[in-house]
């Protein structure tokens, strides 16, 4: 178990509880024909929530952290990547499905192994015309296509 | 013979030839999906929900929400065929439900039995199909007419058992799932509240309004989270993959095998009704019983036939089973389970008592279509054991970019928003931290899909009562289902504190 991990959930999950909480109080509770309003059952969330991270952050107090052997974990690649993608959603709507698809599959595949550009090429290509034309053509669909189309 | 009759329709609907290619699509997809260790039944069932909403958008409501979940199931029960395969020739499970199979299969294919334990594991699977089925069939109708005798508050406490179970077993902390469960239930009441109109927690984005995109949640949570672990997380490369000489099981393989295969489908199936408890601990407990009975278990752990037979058809009984509180009660006993419903409900379709008078081409063109691609899974994997060994190979370098890309197209298909691709990637890093460290996720969907259900329930039933809230505990039928809710999460708790190990739901 992961002894810091699990206190900085346990304050973030306190917060939403009691945020939650908070906000539902704002809720207007007139509901006709009814003594129950829209209010009660986020509010009685908010309560919950808040408990039970009162419980888990005083259980992190009760165990001792395991020394776990460090793994080395990707963290380049990985940022790499999740920001591409970010980039793919941005520029979605903008540059169109398949140019936006074509390159995120290209830096990815490039970014998870280095070389063989010319496979990479042709599975991006294969697969962002293939799904645009399946879709958009044969089944109907819509997707972005080409800016200036 | 009302019955007989609807399972006739059933076949009816379930033999369209666009019907048959839908199963066929289904459980081929199932079985890659089950052979790629990375990508669950959960995740495979969510990444294709857009796709077939998309392929299936010109038909009339009925028959598409028909074929989609005839799609989805096959993915469902295909994977746990599929599962089963990269256990005995790599000993890396697919799915945590084939875990115990690598116990003996991955000796068996050692000792150069690969092809019997496929085999075996494939007809264990067919009969366990089989058996579930049959059992859904007899089942469905009784107990979707004692379920349309619910009123809201039964419901109401039948969704908190539910929630309850899948809170009790899942993950290794309690308190974390129960924490997972109550986030889902909030994340659900995002938006316009269906009774009063009023919006909550929309701060007047109009892009939340409608609520969070349960989809866009499952498969950020799943799928991607998945991508990110394995992108992050280097796996060792795997071994050598076992030849598979002869595929035809001996005459002793079948016998030693008959009545594992049997005990496994009747113990998986009735353990797949439960909720909370599906087809993991099907398998470990199939597993278990078969050592506990057998004339020599020392034999177990050893390439003994018995250890791959049942714990095999014991998970595919559960898939079965699942099926059943989904179909008949309206309520996911999964997270498999709850991405299904989830789907019946894009299409307007509410799983429960009614869905067998209301749209009976759905449920029961589901259960024919079951049998069906039950036979295609055992005709295609006899033969085509060697092709999907294949996909195990699929470089990791082109499958992560592509299933992020398949969400995104599913996703944006669906929403057309890039709101909900920034959630979808935001689901994933959420999805990857908060599985690592032990927080379950699927709970978390269980109770999204749940969630406003469980509200209206609730205040439908105090709205009867006037606000009194011992209307839950006043009705004897509201009150088993608390009684049996509270149990389910303070049993463990008092077997823990007496020191006692229990056995926990791996996520499947």
């Amino acid at each position: 178990m992961n002894q810091k991990f699990d206190r900085v959930a346990g304050i973030a999950f306190l917060l939403v509880g009691i945020l939650f909480f908070i906000e539902s109080q704002k809720i207007s509770d007139s509901a006709y024909g009814s003594s129950v309003g829209p209010k009660i059952f986020p509010m009685g969330l908010g309560i919950i929530l808040t408990a039970l991270s009162i419980r888990l952050l005083y259980e992190t107090f009760k165990y001792k952290t395991e020394d776990t052997a460090k793994e080395k974990l990707q963290y380049k690649k990985f940022f790499i990547i999740f920001g591409s993608a970010l980039l793919y959603a941005f520029f979605l709507e903008k540059v169109g499905y398949i140019i936006s698809t074509f390159l995120f599959l290209l830096i990815a595949f490039q970014t998870l192994e280095r070389g063989k550009i010319i496979y990479s090429i042709i599975i991006s290509t294969a697969f962002s015309f293939g799904i645009y034309y399946m879709f958009s053509e044969l089944l109907g669909g819509s997707l972005p296509g080409f800016p200036l189309s | 013979m009302d019955t007989l009759q609807f399972l006739a329709d059933g076949f009816a609907i379930a033999f369209q030839w666009h019907n048959i290619l839908f199963a066929l699509i289904g459980v081929i997809i199932g079985t890659a999906v089950g052979v790629l260790p990375g990508i669950g039944p959960m995740s495979g069932v969510a990444l294709l929900i857009p796709v077939t909403a998309t392929i299936t958008s010109g038909m009339p409501t009925g028959a598409a929400a028909a074929s989609s979940i005839i799609l989805l199931a096959g993915v469902y029960y295909g994977a746990m065929y599929g599962g089963s395969t990269t256990s005995i020739l790599l000993n890396t499970p697919g799915e945590s439900s084939s875990v115990v199979t690598t116990l003996d299969g991955y000796q068996m294919a050692q000792q150069g039995r690969a092809g019997a334990a496929l085999a075996i594991s494939a007809i264990g699977s067919f009969v366990a199909g089989i058996i579930s089925l049959i059992g859904l069939v007899l089942l469905a109708e009784p107990l979707s007419n004692i379920a349309i005798k619910f009123g809201p508050a039964e419901y109401f406490s039948l969704m908190l058992l539910g929630l309850a179970a899948v809170s009790g077993l899942a993950g290794k902390s309690m308190t974390k799932a129960i924490m997972m469960t109550v986030f889902g239930l909030m994340l659900g009441t995002i938006g316009i509240d269906a009774v009063s109109g009023i919006a909550r927690f929309t701060y007047d984005q109009p892009i939340l309004f409608s609520g969070l995109e349960f989809l866009t949640i499952a498969v950020g949570l799943f799928a991607l989270g998945e991508v990110v672990k394995t992108v992050l997380e280097k796996d060792e490369e795997t071994g050598s993959i076992a030849k598979i000489n002869r595929i035809l099981p001996t005459k002793q393989d079948m016998k030693d095998s008959a009545v594992p295969i049997v005990r496994g489908s009747l113990m998986g199936f009735f353990i797949g009704v439960l909720p909370g408890a599906g087809a993991t601990l099907a398998s470990f407990f199939s597993y278990t019983t078969e050592k506990k009975l057998s004339k020599n278990p020392e034999k177990f752990g050893k390439g003994h036939i018995a250890g791959v037979a049942g714990p095999e058809s014991a998970n595919n009984a559960a898939s079965g089973g699942a099926m059943i509180p989904l179909l008949t009660l309206g309520i996911p006993g999964s997270g498999t389970t709850a991405i299904l419903m989830g789907a019946l409900i894009m299409y307007n379709i509410q799983p429960g008592p009614l869905l067998f008078d209301e749209h009976p081409e759905v449920a029961w063109g589901l259960i024919a279509s079951m049998f069906i691609g039950n036979l295609m899974l055992l005709v295609l994997n006899m033969p085509l054991v060697r092709v999907f060994a294949k996909i195990i190979q699929t470089p990791k370098k082109y499958l992560l970019p592509m299933i992020i890309a398949i969400s995104f197209f599913g996703v944006y298909a669906v929403q057309y928003t890039t709101f909900d691709l920034y959630l979808l990637l935001g689901c994933g890093a959420l999805g990857y931290l908060l599985s690592k460290n032990d927080y379950p996720v699927a709970p978390l969907v269980l109770a999204l899909v749940l969630g406003p259900m469980i509200e209206n329930n609730m205040r439908r039933a105090l709205t009867i009562s006037n606000g009194d809230f011992s209307i839950f505990v006043t009705k004897p039928l509201s009150l088993i289902f608390i009684v049996a809710a509270a149990a389910w999460l303070l049993v463990p708790l008092l077997l823990k504190l007496k020191g006692r190990k229990i056995i926990i739901n791996e996520e499947d």
